[in-house]
């Protein structure tokens, strides 16, 4: 499992500029996933729907009562999309780890996009900037920043840490727990693979493992969505 | 030694962590036993609680892992 990612360092000359071209390639695989099995869903609509159809409208349905749970549905319907994009790509990218990890030369190729610290401290960065966004869209400038001063004015650097501490746990509870999932697994899997003895000792903890890692990764994707609806309504409604 | 250490940070943050988790979860429970009716809503909202208190031990494992 201790094996290295495949970087691609200093491109284009640029010292700093760093690819991991696994995640790179996770990426895309998560999105076409989540973008074949949407489009299959939601292909040939009917009135009395069947099949994946069906599990369209629950998904839909499902990210719908999480909305309307935070805040007013006349406001929140516009983050019915944001909300859908988050929880199925999540979802798809957790489950992607679970099920297979590949190493190609000592390299990791094929494991979660979500292990990784980048990609979802970028998603909870964008969550939190579109959550401002959206705050100055709605309730205008002058209320926006006042918003900075509440209750009174010297909470304002708690407030300005809050926003920080907000983006910063977003993306790294849903990292830790694939990333620690993930490690956990390749140590399961190199003690099963490794002698008859081991085999005997770790088959049960490894379908127990990841069957839990099935069930964490559920419960991430709704948790990121719940408080990512969470943070926007706190932004949003004017109180 | 900054294995102890890290390993330290991880033990204990675990420690608080499953307190906090335990406590929210067993809280739940009494409130759905007194109404059932509520309970999808009081799950919605301790798994939220469960998610705002996980985000300490896992900030304590990237200490941990900057430490070693």
């Amino acid at each position: 499992m201790d094996s290295s990612a495949p970087m691609l360092e200093n491109v284009f000359g640029i010292s700093w500029l760093n690819f991991n071209l696994s995640n790179i390639l996770m990426m895309f695989i998560a999105s076409a996933i989540v973008f074949i099995l949407c489009v299959l869903g939601a292909r040939s609509l009917k009135m009395k729907p069947t099949g994946g159809q069906n599990v369209m409208e629950m998904v839909i349905d499902f990210v719908r009562g999480l909305i309307s749970d935070t805040m007013d549905w006349k406001v929140g319907k516009m983050f019915l999309p944001l909300g859908l994009t988050l929880i199925t790509y999540i979802l798809v990218g957790n489950m992607l780890g679970v099920m297979t990890v590949v190493s190609f030369n000592g390299e990791v190729w094929w494991t979660s996009p979500t292990s990784d610290p980048g990609i979802t401290l970028t998603l909870a960065g964008m969550v939190i900037v579109l959550s401002h966004y959206y705050a100055i869209k709605m309730r205008g400038m002058k209320e926006y920043s006042a918003s900075f001063f509440k209750p009174f004015w010297p909470f304002l650097p708690i407030n300005i840490v809050s926003e920080l501490s907000n983006t910063l746990t977003l993306g790294l509870r849903l990292f830790g727990n694939i990333f620690a999932g993930g490690v956990l697994l390749g140590m399961l899997a190199s003690v099963t693979g490794g002698s008859v003895l081991g085999f005997v000792l770790g088959a049960v903890p490894m379908l127990a493992w990841q069957g839990f890692s099935i069930f964490i990764g559920g419960i991430q994707a709704f948790i990121f969505t719940v408080l990512t609806m969470v943070y926007i309504s706190q932004k949003v409604t004017s109180d | 030694m900054s294995a102890l250490a890290a390993a330290v940070a991880v033990g204990l943050a675990a420690l608080g962590a499953g307190i906090g988790i335990g406590l929210t979860v067993s809280k739940t429970v009494e409130g759905i036993a007194r109404q059932p009716e509520l309970r999808g809503q009081l799950q919605t909202t301790m798994f939220i609680g469960i998610g705002l208190i996980e985000a300490m031990p896992i900030i304590a494992v990237v200490i941990a892992l900057m430490v070693m």
